[in-house]
């Protein structure tokens, strides 16, 4: 079946293998849109997550042919002319990244979480942050990294 | 700059520390920010093929006979194996005993048996599921008892006893040392096998040409595998070539043990082709090599004084099916600790028993944490014993610098006393054990480790180049690589503080076995150390290449040049005097006999290679950890809270703050993690879930602040002062956790994990003495259907076909016709396929776009109204709803987090009618309605009535309505977690009280949840006209504990969870009539 969906911001048509194909898959495999991880395949560790209409989900859950007409945002999408976005630009200031596996997921979990609520309270950016395994950092640095592009989103007129 | 410098000393010394010790952008940042890093499982080849692995189902089998025809004959599949395509080697770090597919024999749940290549990974799973293998199924040992028992089935027939390892020491006096003490504890503890569980799995892309093969690894030590994987493949070392992708998180696990990697290579070869191979998640929990569970009988004797006279330890670990690096544990664990503290005396035996349980490996601590797990309770109980306060006792038998181990371990620098005061000042231990709340406690580990330590051969070094281009750049060419840990960042400081360049001029390699010179990589803690040197000495060499040269061309002695921030000029010179890097390189080249700048260093760790009885200094230094933690204990439930924990490292220089931080951050992280969130249940010798359900890791939300110190210390032989620190932050927070519990309520926990239900039995055995032994059921989830049903990858025989209804009557004829399964959110849908292997139906009915179903709202008299594809998040948002349905807002908040409830609607948590999906629970406190619809047309039932009777076979649900709540009512919601918000509940329960004008209670009722297959409701009449009374609320809820059913699982037993029903219950209707009051 064939689906249609905006992708980082430009028109996208996909030929799904099969109904049930999953978003994941079809990020990476088809689009060979490597930035999105596949982590653990249930929804329960958050590497995997995108925002689709403004809210993160988690892409190995999500079936594609339910994206019809749907506005999905990758890590890919993020920055604009070579300029990083300020989430991005937040993770490298507070060196909040180890292996960096989880990264494109927490980048994607705090972008949907800034532009909902410019200014996080520390327990909202918890909630947030809780919601992606990061196996590396114990979360201190990847928490700072949240604060700091609530910082940097309001500074440069993103939220 | 570190204060312990000696250079400071030094009136030369005047320009300090350029480099080293600031916060320089990581050199790995950028790629990781913007999703181009390239992981293994990332890399795409033309003609590339994707790859599955049959495994074994049983713990030991002979296998009679293997069938591939079929697979073979599938379209798409390209190459089939089994052990006979293998060269039949044996292969594994120290102890060669793993194939890399099985001959004739399995000997764990997950042992390799065949693979396939295939054009894309459905089809080869779809393969391996044709493949058809007659077992003959031998009996197996599980346990440590069951290995040693006489008579016992042994795992490998040349390994009698299933002893795979064994050995001893006896250093000093030790009897007599036990005889002059005036206080001996002993005790001993168990530790459980902890997966690395990295965020990566295990993966790896082969391609084989002109006979010889490129291994594109996810390894930690790419060289070290290069050798292990050409052994394994029967094949000359010069055959194999190893690239280290971008690593996505190591900890040990992926350091060369695997047969992954080696299957990838061997079907590339069968194929002609290149092949993919990556663990799924399950694949990593069934067959990575998990960290080694040891147990561990410590005996300790102290002189009145507290100083420590003798130490004996009795240890027995478990090896699993294969050996991999477990004998180097089995050594760590048993000699290591003994440089912690001044152990005059020390005797010890260790034996490593084979079972027929998953192979066990290196993880981060690599024995340290079994021996701290055991030896640093002891500690505390000698502690109370000789009336000491802990943090006393330990800074009095502390080793310090010039201290040698009774193995030779020669501690060169050490500053453990500083950690162990600074730990404590950090929590403020002291003030607040003064002025102590009740079911609070504080608790303290310690822990050493080596930096490098000989292992693999007379030989622990690095070597490495440094290059100074004619760009005036500097490229450091090593094959050390990162795993994440910051090692690309740290050397490329090393090298910028030692050249005199720019931090951002300093570039470096990625390794290749190729390309780089010889490494060992990361293990060991040595990377920052050990190749830390090997880099200092290349770039002091090509420093030096680069200042004659300038001297050449100054025409001035070398004594009188300098190289700072990418110039050179003559000391003291005016800024004109300095001419760039690359004009001295390039004049230095473009001449007649011209030479490039190439510094070539090598460095090995001036340590020993230890004896058979691991006596010898396994490293040329040592670092060291103290951690002081604070909790806080739920009397009711057993549950810990994790207040406040600090870690102190003294690892020499810090050259990079924040990854350093970061690295102590993330292992005390893990260490938690080991100690009280990551275990399974068992069944037959394998996970019965082997997943992120059962299993889980700690979430941000679970860990408490972390407060990370670094002692001021300075070691002599490293660079720049530099010690290692990866793995030390993790050893010992298990045991500093265990002893804070015994502080704050008296329970002292043995075996891991601290679970709340082992706390709770220990505070209360009144609750557990009517208690009748429930069996666990045989598992009936994810991977055990899957083997049940002959399909172990679980690929479906068909593609499912779309249907996309407009109104609800188009959907109730559809979904008539049969084989349909109801979608809106498709998370089920989507759990079911990748869990089970098998969709609901062959038709997929999307109700997500119908209109009706998507109406939700507050009515004007005050009731709810939410269609039936509404998704949860819609519903938590809703303005009005958490005011008056409290406890429904609350269960979408215990959904976990906005994705679950963005994916999950209101139809598809009622539908399965699951009796522990939280909102369901929370609406059976409230008067909740069901419209059904179905070919017959629609009816109403009270949602409490579908639990009762369930809905008939066609029939869908439509819409909830959910009655506004009466004046003077409060609910409330609670899902009981003790390990963070990824798991499933152990109990969740609702509760809605009414009260009259009086506050007298008019109405109250109580769902239990998650104990029985459908939700327990009870309408709590003895409560009705009475006042609030809590011990009335305790009486009232009491019958829960009767009508609980609950299932055996690894949340708890099932006496657990009906005293959890009852406290749940009793908490949530105290919380509700409170919230009434108002």
């Amino acid at each position: 079946m064939l689906i249609k969906f905006t992708l980082n911001g430009d028109p996208a048509e996909v030929h799904l293998k099969s109904a049930d194909r999953l978003l994941v898959d079809v990020l990476r495999e088809d689009l060979l849109l490597t930035g999105t991880k596949h982590g653990c395949g249930i929804g329960a560790c958050g590497t995997c997550t995108v925002i689709i209409d403004g809210a993160p989900v988690s892409s190995c859950l999500q079936l594609a042919a339910l994206c019809e007409g749907a506005d999905i945002r990758t890590v890919e999408g993020l920055s604009e002319e070579g300029m990083l976005h300020p989430v991005q630009q937040a993770f490298i200031n507070k060196s909040a990244m180890q292996c960096g596996i989880c990264i494109p997921g927490h980048v994607m979990q705090c972008v949907s979480l800034i532009e909902k609520n410019p200014a996080p309270s520390d327990e909202e950016i918890r909630a947030s942050a809780d919601s992606v395994y990061c196996r590396c950092t114990g979360y201190v640095k990847i928490m700072d990294a949240y604060r700091e592009a609530a910082a940097l989103m309001k500074k440069a007129g993103k939220v | 700059m570190n204060s312990r410098d000696p250079r400071l000393k030094d009136p030369k010394f005047d320009a300090g520390l350029l480099v080293v010790g600031q916060d320089v952008p990581r050199t790995d940042a950028l790629p990781k920010v913007t999703g181009a890093a390239q992981y293994v499982a990332d890399l795409h080849m033309p003609g590339m093929l994707h790859a599955a692995v049959l495994r074994s189902p049983h713990p030991n089998a002979r296998i009679v006979s293997i069938d591939t025809s079929a697979a073979r004959a599938m379209p798409g599949v390209k190459a089939v194996i089994t052990g006979e395509d293998t060269a039949k080697c044996k292969w594994g770090a120290f102890r060669p005993d793993l194939y890399p597919l099985a001959i004739g024999r399995v000997r764990y749940v997950g042992d390799e048996i065949a693979a396939v290549a295939a054009t894309d990974a459905e089809t080869a799973r779809a393969a391996i599921d044709k493949i058809v293998v007659q077992y003959e199924v031998l009996p197996a040992v599980f346990t440590l008892d069951e290995a040693m028992a006489a008579g016992a089935p042994l795992v490998h027939d040349d390994a009698p006893g299933n002893i795979a390892h064994e050995f001893a020491f006896e250093r000093g006096e030790v009897d007599a040392g036990f005889k002059a003490s005036d206080v001996i504890v002993e005790g001993t503890w168990e530790l459980i096998r902890q997966w690395h569980s990295s965020l990566e799995t295990i993966g790896c892309v082969a391609h084989w040409s002109n006979n010889r093969v490129t291994m594109w690894c996810n390894t930690q030590t790419p060289f070290l595998a290069r050798g292990r994987y050409a052994v394994a493949l029967g094949v000359p070392e010069a055959q194999v070539r190893v690239i280290q992708t971008e690593v996505g998180g190591g900890f040990g696990g992926k350091s060369g043990d695997d047969n992954c990697s080696v299957i990838a290579a061997l079907l590339a070869r069968k194929a002609g082709r290149p092949v993919k191979l990556i663990h799924t998640r399950e694949e990593e929990f069934l067959a990575s090599h998990p960290r080694m569970p040891m147990r561990y009988w410590v005996r300790l004797g102290f002189a009145k004084s507290g100083k420590v006279l003798a130490k004996e330890i009795r240890m027995w670990a478990d090896n699993g099916a294969y050996t991999g690096k477990s004998q180097a544990i089995l050594g760590a664990a048993t000699v290591r600790h003994d440089a912690l503290y001044k152990y005059p005396n020390a005797r010890a035996k260790s034996t490593l028993l084979y079972t027929n349980l998953v192979p066990t490996g290196a993880f981060r601590g690599f024995g340290n944490p079994s021996a701290d797990w055991a030896v640093e309770q002891a500690w505390d109980l000698a502690a109370e014993k000789l009336g000491i306060d802990i943090v006393d006792l330990l800074r009095m038998n502390a080793v310090e610098e010039g201290d040698v181990s009774p193995h030779n371990h020669k501690v060169t620098s050490c500053e453990l006393r500083q950690c162990i005061d600074k730990a404590a000042e950090l929590i403020d231990w002291k003030n607040k054990q003064k002025n102590k709340k009740p079911d609070t406690g504080f608790g303290m580990g310690c822990s050493v480790h080596v930096n490098g330590r000989r292992s693999f051969g007379d030989w622990d070094g690095s070597s490495a180049i440094v290059r100074i281009n004619e760009d005036g750049r500097a490229t450091i060419i090593t094959g050390e690589g990162e795993i994440g840990q910051g090692t690309l960042t740290v050397l490329r400081q090393i090298a910028a503080e030692e050249l005199g360049l720019p931090y951002d001029d300093i570039d470096i390699t990625r390794p290749d076995t190729d390309v780089h010179p010889h490494s060992l990589g990361a293990l060991a803690s040595r990377v920052t150390y050990v190749a830390g040197n090997a880099v200092k000495r290349a770039a002091a060499e090509a420093h030096k290449q680069l200042i004659n040269a300038a001297s050449e061309q100054f025409k001035k002695p070398v004594d009188e040049l300098t190289i700072i921030n990418g110039q050179i000029g003559p000391k003291n010179g005016a800024e004109s005097d300095f001419k760039p890097v690359s004009a001295v390189v390039r004049a230095n080249i473009y001449k007649r006999g011209g030479e490039a700048i190439v510094g070539v260093g090598n460095w090995d760790n001036p340590s020993e290679f230890p004896d058979h009885s691991r006596f010898g200094n396994e490293s040329g230094a040592y670092n060291f950890a103290a951690q002081a933690i604070e909790v806080e204990v739920d009397r009711g439930t057993g549950q810990v809270k994790l207040k406040e924990i600090a870690a102190v490292v003294d690892c020499g220089t810090v050259i990079h703050p924040s990854a350093a931080q970061g690295q102590v951050e993330g292992a005390v992280t893990q260490g938690i993690g080991l100690a009280m969130t990551e275990y399974f249940d068992w069944h037959n010798g394998m996970p019965t879930d082997p997943q992120y359900i059962d299993y889980t890791l700690p979430s941000a939300d679970f860990v408490p602040k972390i407060h990370v110190g670094f002692a001021d210390s300075y070691e002599p032989s490293g660079p720049f002062g530099a010690k290692g620190l990866g793995e030390i932050g993790l050893d010992a927070v298990p045991a500093a956790i265990a002893n804070a519990i015994a502080d704050a309520v008296g329970v002292r926990i043995h075996e891991l994990p601290i679970t709340a239900e082992k706390i709770h039995r220990a505070l209360h055995p009144e609750l557990y003495a009517d208690e009748k032994q429930t069996p666990p059921a045989a598992p009936k989830t994810s991977v055990w259907t899957r083997l049940a049903t002959g399909t172990p990858s679980g690929t479906r025989p068909f593609k499912p076909e779309w249907l996309q209804p407009a109104t609800v009557e188009e959907a109730v004829q559809r979904y008539a016709e049969g084989n349909t399964a109801i979608l809106s959110g498709g998370m089920a849908h989507a759990l079911r396929r990748e869990r089970n292997g098998y969709p609901l139906a062959k038709r997929l009915l999307h109700v997500g776009r119908i209109p009706e179903m998507l109406k939700a709202g507050i009515n004007s008299d005050g009731a709810l109204h939410t269609g039936a594809a509404v998704k949860q998040q819609v519903l938590h948002e809703m303005a009005g709803l958490r005011e008056r349905w409290t406890a429904l807002a609350e269960a979408f908040d215990a959904a976990g987090h906005d994705r679950v409830r963005q994916m999950t609607t209101v139809g598809g948590s009622l539908g399965p009618l699951i009796g522990g999906f939280d909102m369901p629970v929370a609406m059976l406190a409230f008067d909740s309605t069901l419209t059904m619809v179905s070919a017959s047309g629609r009816r109403t039932v009270s949602l409490a009535e579908a639990f009762e009777k369930r809905f008939t076979k066609d029939e869908m649900i439509v819409c909830v309505d959910i009655k506004a709540v009466p004046p003077r009512s409060g609910s409330a919601f609670h899902k009981f977690l003790p390990r963070g918000v990824m798991e499933t509940p152990t109990v969740n329960a609702a509760a809605c009280v009414t009260l009259d004008v009086k506050g007298a209670c008019v109405a109250v009722r109580l769902v239990v949840g998650a104990v029985s297959w459908k939700p327990i409701v009870l309408q709590l009449k003895a409560l009705h006209g009475t006042q609030f009374d809590e011990a009335a609320i305790r009486a009232a809820v009491q019958p829960v504990h009767g009508l609980a059913q609950p299932m055996v699982n690894v949340r708890g037993s099932a006496q657990y969870k009906r005293n959890m029903a009852v406290e749940i219950g009793a908490r949530m209707v105290i919380a509700a009539w409170q919230r009434a009051k108002k």
